[in-house]
């Protein structure tokens, strides 16, 4: 069983992240947000590839799900307006 | 025939593969079911779903076919197209109907 604090500390151990937010209390569902630039010039199956690689091969076993949302930079600023975040 | 070939020979013999947690009809996974009501919403109505509860060898070895971890996945004339997130984000913004279209394989939405 995993805290959404973990999860986000694994994350960022292993991409770098200009923003990020993980969620999820019953230990083996997630979601998050991640915003990287990293992720410019990749296709969002990338961009998930990216994330998911950070937790190994937790993501599939221990972890049952990590619902993703990937913004680039660029693209969260904008997204981040409209959301009013 | 390994897994893989097998694996290989499924996506590209059916226009739309779909290895998911149970059955379109009983989906045993809720990212499942969403991505069988998206594809449902999509106009398809011709799916080769393969229910990896039933083969733990296809279980791990879709995961390794694609490099991607988690079940589902879809894959549209060969091609691995994602998992609940993506596909449901293509079909919000319209890219899932198009990929579709070029692919041939929508039926009437």
């Amino acid at each position: 069983m995993f805290q959404a604090s973990e999860i986000k500390r694994l994350i960022m151990a292993g991409l770098q992240c200009d923003f990020i937010e993980v969620e999820g209390d019953d230990g083996v569902h997630f979601q998050a947000i991640v915003v990287s630039p990293v992720f410019d010039g990749m296709s969002t199956l990338n961009q998930h590839r990216a994330v998911k690689a950070t937790l190994g091969s937790l993501m599939g076993n221990e972890i049952h799900a990590l619902g993703l949302k990937t913004y680039t930079p660029a693209r969260w600023e904008v997204v981040r307006k409209e959301l009013d975040l | 025939m390994n897994v893989q070939e097998f694996i290989r020979e499924q996506v590209t013999t059916h226009p739309i593969v779909l290895f998911m947690k149970g059955t379109p009809q009983f989906p045993q996974c809720g990212f499942s079911a969403a991505v069988v009501q998206v594809l449902k919403q999509s106009g398809v109505t011709q799916v080769a779903a393969m229910n990896v509860l039933e083969s733990d060898e296809l279980r791990q070895g879709i995961k390794e076919y694609s490099n991607w971890p988690t079940i589902p996945q879809l894959y549209i004339n060969g091609e691995f197209v994602g998992g609940c997130d993506i596909v449901k984000e293509m079909f919000e913004n319209g890219e899932l109907q198009q990929m579709l279209a070029d692919a041939g394989v929508a039926g009437e939405a």
